[in-house]
């Protein structure tokens, strides 16, 4: 995905738009950022039990690098 | 084996998981009728204690532990779930206060999302409570860029070399300044629409490589409106843009208030 950047930009240099669409970016630092918690980190809940932490922000990361080298 | 997972719950599908986008209070079913959920599911609303959970199934080959490892570092995927999580909270705040929840918050069954609510009844109350009636707005404030550096061509043709150390001394200096004066014009703007908010945070810059923006973000601020100071809103920001022009001021929204549905955690 080394041309992803080009063709998927994850927002664009002018977001001003009328009550409309969010740009991804603004998107995944809300829905994976510090603010919208039920639990610290993504659950994934079995049975109530809380099995596994996926820690996003370093997944997110790997993404950025990948980007990065694009 | 088997009936001790069916057993659990009647209900549940062997291999399905209940994903949850939002939680809300008294909401009405039949206005989700046609918003579809993950993978083009069909959307549910739990009633709970009072409050109103919307979910959906999932398979959790996909969005169990080893899927989520594997799709979530798929960009393709993320942005597809993030974008249709987007608009199930878009219909459901168009019908009531909404707490969104984080991306990816999934239970194995209706047992398993009743007991999350019970465990965050209090803070999801709370929270619902703080923004009821109130949207989300964005709005960045950029260094302009590279001020201080203009080309030094108007240099003297035989500049010595304790002038050339000069001059970048000089341009190093100015540069600092400016990157200082964009810092305090950030927190003046900040503070303006701080007060026309009823509440307020700074996010973490964003990097130029994800939005393709030029220059250094030096504000990346969500403001909690009330829909009835929607209009004084807009004025602080048309009047933060006029005092600054150069700060490249970029207001969007409105949006569900994201950034102001997180529950405080003791």
């Amino acid at each position: 995905m080394t041309s992803s950047v080009e063709q998927h930009p994850l927002g664009r240099p002018d977001t001003q738009q009328a009550g409309g669409q969010i740009s991804l970016v603004d998107l995944l630092d809300r829905l994976l950022g510090t603010g919208v918690v039920l639990a610290g980190d993504v659950v994934i809940s079995l049975a109530g039990v809380d099995l596994v932490q996926v820690r996003l922000h370093a997944l997110i990361t790997s993404v950025r690098d990948e980007m990065a080298e694009g | 084996m088997a009936d001790q997972v069916t057993g659990h719950d009647a209900g549940h599908v062997v291999g399905q998981g209940r994903y949850l986008y939002a939680i809300s209070r008294g909401l009405d079913p039949l206005v989700l009728a046609d918003v579809p959920g993950l993978g083009d599911g069909r959307l549910d609303v739990l009633e709970h204690r009072g409050l109103s959970a919307v979910v959906s199934d999932v398979d959790l080959e996909e969005y169990g532990e080893e899927g989520l490892r594997r799709n979530l570092e798929r960009l393709e995927w993320l942005e597809e779930v993030a974008r249709r999580h987007d608009e199930v909270v878009h219909a459901v705040a168009e019908h009531g206060p909404v707490a969104p929840l984080r991306l990816a918050t999934i239970c194995l069954d209706d047992i398993g999302v009743r007991r999350r609510i019970d465990e965050w009844h209090a803070a999801l109350e709370q929270v619902l409570d703080r923004v009821e009636g109130r949207r989300e707005w964005s709005v960045k404030a950029f260094a302009p860029r590279a001020a201080a550096a203009q080309p030094a061509e108007s240099a003297a043709p035989a500049e010595g070399g304790a002038a050339y150390l000069r001059r970048k001394k000089a341009e190093t200096l100015t540069r600092a300044q400016g990157e200082e004066q964009a810092m305090q014009v950030a927190e003046e703007v900040h503070a303006r629409l701080s007060a026309v908010s009823e509440a307020s945070r700074r996010l973490p810059p964003q990097d130029p490589r994800l939005t393709g923006h030029v220059g250094t973000m030096t504000l990346n601020g969500a403001y909690l409106v009330d829909a009835a100071r929607g209009e004084e809103f807009a004025e602080a920001v048309r009047a933060a843009q006029a005092d600054h022009p150069d700060a490249g001021i970029d207001a969007a929204g409105p949006w569900p208030p994201y950034s102001f549905a997180m529950l405080e955690q003791r």
